[in-house]
């Protein structure tokens, strides 16, 4: 493991989940460097729900997807229980992301073809293998429902996404991301594509999963939603301030 | 192999119409490549079996003054390890008087005219096969004919018997076998089968007259004979240019009548004896001009040509040595000794022109073919970018993404190769009553299903327009004219046949699937559908999540 001199911050004792240590991201295009992240940290405790603030365009995203290993920085370093993701194999930050991230997006991002029960179930089906599913599936197969009912889609289980509304689509995909029993929750503007009122009920789900213990981070460009969050931390200039 | 490739392989395939739309064309393109090839090839092996059922494998022939003491080359011919039947003939042209029209003035027309042994002659070529009129091998058979065939309304097993033996049994009158497209009475029916164009002129029932012209030694014409022959059948070997022209006489009476025959060689130096008669001092022997050469199984007709050359070197040195001999056989260099396939260069070496061409043609067919899959293919995974990214960012990885298309593409491939083969085999089967369809007028109930279905469409589009449907009143309305236009064209639709059998030499289209062929496109076209898969998969596999996710 590289030892990077952040790899183990001062406060690892407190116990920090995961974190960001001067992580730079940038962009070319064509002959333009775009420098989108310059030096940015983060740091997230266990339980924590932290709000990430910054206006459209300021590289909220970007850092989600650092901290999610579906991209990797150009320098500095993300570590996940003192481990630093920026080291792992391929296979292993497939593994990494299938069982410790839980992804939302604004955009809901769920698989057009398959009804709201198998997008549901998708996480398991990609983490493990056919013999293992066909010993597990029932068991699985009712904490996709569990969780589903759960979110009050009880009867849809058999429509497509293209047959929800955007409140009960992103319902979907929060139950997709939880499916697998994630350590961190990355939610990229979860309420950004919804009315006021929907994006509450959003948030009210993700303040009772936090209750229940699961850390969350979450991305905004606005801070009434921000203020949900236990901590809010703002992205100014590449930096978190 | 997870079980979420499994499923979205599954729900990629059934909840879109565009992997219809790749295994309607993988199965068109099967199709097309098997069918031009089975036909083709086809083409070209009647073309093979038309050269055994027409002249053996090897052929000797010096024409017109003929090889002497054929039989004794034939005895040595049957005793090569190569030989399996041999028999000689005396070919050359000559006049035949039919029986038709009614009244004095009869037509005549010129012919080759082929002077055989029927029983050698059938063991080295396919006599027996070719002729027609024979009672049915089946009863099925005669059920299949239709009920005005003479075959399934006459008793011809007496006839095809006279057939095989070149003689009117009954009266032991000699007899004479007619290409099918000798006489003009033969009229060829839709379904390959033949009527007489008036019963009172089926050739069977009559005598035909054939006059052939004697050449001396020196060259010069002799007083033509004629003789009288009983038309005991007729044969139809399939190439329509022997159909046209050959009849087929016994050897005995061709002889005879070109003088060809056993003949006493006379002293005219001599003093003729009382009755005027000059001393006998020898005898001319019989000749053939041609001798028909049968290659055993597995003995090619080249190797057998080589032995056969061999033998007629043996043969002309041993006659020229022995000083009885007075008649000696031609020189071997005079003699021209071929395999079919030489013989039949001028026929066979446009094809093989065709045949090239077509290579080149399904080559390029191929080509289209492949980059059609690859473009559908691309534009498929190309819409599945997202998909890809969302995949990737729950946990999927690159060989688990490439592998869900690579599956995508096996599948279409091989239903695709399925559904080509089949409808191939289906085109091929039926390739001649297809043909014979086009051939005739669209039948009315054809037409009317599809203005009925035009009717249908017509209704479905004024219902889209009514609930205004803007896709849905342009998809009807063009399947409506689509129908209309079809069923016009069926009403307008002229008989016409495009294989003309004065024109390709058979007289039906080969109808048996190149099923060697068949396998190899069909493996062809998988490996492309999943070569067309994999590019844009593997390209989707690398592209970063991050920008997947970003696609719109
Ligand atoms: N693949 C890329 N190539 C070039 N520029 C990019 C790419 N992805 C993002 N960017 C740019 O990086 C910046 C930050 O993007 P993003 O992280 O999505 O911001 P946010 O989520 O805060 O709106 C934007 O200016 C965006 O245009
Ligand atoms: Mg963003």
């Amino acid at each position: 493991m590289t030892m990077h001199p952040h790899s183990t911050p001062p406060h690892a004792a407190e116990g920090v989940l995961l974190s960001a240590c001067d992580v730079v991201r940038t962009y070319r295009m064509g002959r333009v460097e775009v420098p989108v992240l310059k030096n940015a940290s983060i740091d997230v405790k266990p339980g924590e729900w932290v709000a990430i603030l910054g206006s459209s365009g300021s590289g909220k995203s970007t850092l989600l997807h650092l901290l999610g290993g579906l991209d990797r920085a150009d320098s500095g370093t993300v570590t996940f229980r003192g481990e630093h993701v920026g080291g792992y194999s391929q296979s292993r930050l497939d593994r990494y992301r299938n069982e410790h991230i839980g992804f939302v997006f604004q955009f809901y991002h769920l698989l057009p073809e398959l009804n709201v029960l198998e997008n549901t179930l998708l996480p398991a089906t990609i983490g493990i293998g056919r013999f293992e599913w066909m010993r597990r599936q029932g068991e699985i197969r009712d904490r996709a429902r569990m969780l589903l009912e759960r979110f009050g889609l009880s009867h849809r289980f058999r429509h497509r996404p293209a047959e929800l509304s955007g409140g009960e689509r992103q319902r979907v995909a929060i139950a997709r991301a939880l499916m697998h029993n994630p350590d961190v929750l990355l939610a990229d503007e979860p309420t950004g594509n919804l009315d006021a009122k929907t994006g509450d009920t959003i948030l009210d789900m993700i303040a009772e999963q936090h209750r229940a213990g699961l850390t969350v981070v979450m991305v905004t460009h606005d801070q009434w939603i921000a203020a949900r969050a236990d901590r809010t931390v703002h992205l100014v200039d590449g930096r978190v301030a | 192999m997870a079980v979420y490739t499994q499923l979205l392989v599954r729900r990629y395939l059934s909840t879109r119409i565009i992997p219809l739309i790749a295994v309607a064309a993988v199965g068109l393109c099967v199709a097309l490549v098997v069918i031009v090839v089975s036909v083709m090839s086809g083409f070209l092996d009647n073309l093979r079996a038309s050269g055994r059922t027409l002249m053996g494998d090897v052929v000797i022939s010096y024409p017109v003054q003929g090889i002497p003491y054929y039989k004794e080359f034939i005895a040595d011919v049957l005793k090569l390890p190569g030989a399996a039947a041999a028999t000689p003939l005396v070919d050359t042209y000559g006049l035949l008087r039919m029986p038709y029209p009614g009244g004095p003035n009869k037509d005549v027309v010129t012919a080759q005219v082929w002077a055989i042994e029927p029983e050698t002659f059938s063991q080295v070529t396919e006599l027996d096969r070719t002729i027609w009129w024979k009672p049915a091998a089946s009863p099925q058979e005669a059920l299949a004919m239709a009920e005005d065939d003479p075959r399934r309304q006459q008793d011809l097993s007496g006839l095809y018997e006279d057939a095989k033996v070149l003689r009117e049994r009954a009266t032991d009158r000699p007899g004479a076998l007619l290409g099918m497209h000798v006489s003009i009475v033969n009229q060829r029916q839709r379904d390959g089968s033949y009527r007489p164009r008036n019963s009172m002129w089926w050739m069977p029932n009559h005598e035909i007259t054939v006059t052939l012209v004697p050449i001396s030694e020196k060259g010069t014409v002799s007083q033509s004979n004629s003789r009288v022959f009983k038309v005991v059948n007729e044969v139809m070997s399939g190439v329509f240019q022997v159909d046209k022209n050959r009849v087929f006489i016994p050897l005995k009476e061709g002889q005879e009548l070109l003088r060809l025959d056993e003949a006493p060689i006379v002293d005219t130096t001599a003093v003729p004896d009382a009755s005027g008669n000059y001393p006998v001092i020898g005898t001319s022997p019989a000749r053939a001009t041609q001798i028909l050469v049968r290659a055993k199984e597995g003995v090619t007709p080249d190797e057998l040509r080589v032995q056969v050359a061999e033998a007629y070197e043996q043969f002309y040195l041993q006659k020229s040595a022995d000083e009885s001999v007075r008649t000696r056989p031609p020189a071997a260099e005079y003699v021209s000794i071929m395999t079919w396939e030489q013989r039949l260069r001028d026929l066979i070496a446009p094809v093989e022109k065709e045949r090239q061409m077509m290579r080149i043609l399904f080559s390029i067919t191929y080509l289209v073919c492949a980059g059609l899959i690859l473009a559908i293919f691309w534009s498929i995974v190309s819409e599945k970018t997202r998909d890809i990214g969302i995949l990737r960012a729950i946990g999927a990885s690159r060989m688990g993404v490439l592998w869900i298309f690579l599956r995508y593409g096996l599948t279409i491939g091989m239903v695709g190769s399925g559904v080509g083969i089949a409808l191939a085999w289906l085109v091929i089967r039926n390739i001649n009553a297809i043909h014979m369809a086009l051939g005739n007028d669209a039948p009315p109930w054809l037409y009317v299903t599809f203005f009925l279905l035009a009717a249908g469409s017509a209704a479905l589009t004024v219902r889209a327009l009514t609930r205004s449907r803007i896709l849905s009143v342009l998809l009807w309305t063009v399947a409506t004219l689509a129908l209309v236009g079809i069923g016009t064209g069926l009403v307008l639709h002229r008989g016409f046949l495009i294989w003309d059998p004065a024109v390709y030499y058979f007289a039906t289209i080969p109808s048996e699937m190149d099923w060697g062929n068949a396998w190899i496109t069909a493996v062809g076209a998988i490996v492309f559908s999943v070569l067309g898969a994999a590019v844009p998969a593997a390209r989707a596999a690398d592209i970063d999540p991050v920008r997947a996710l970003r696609y719109e």
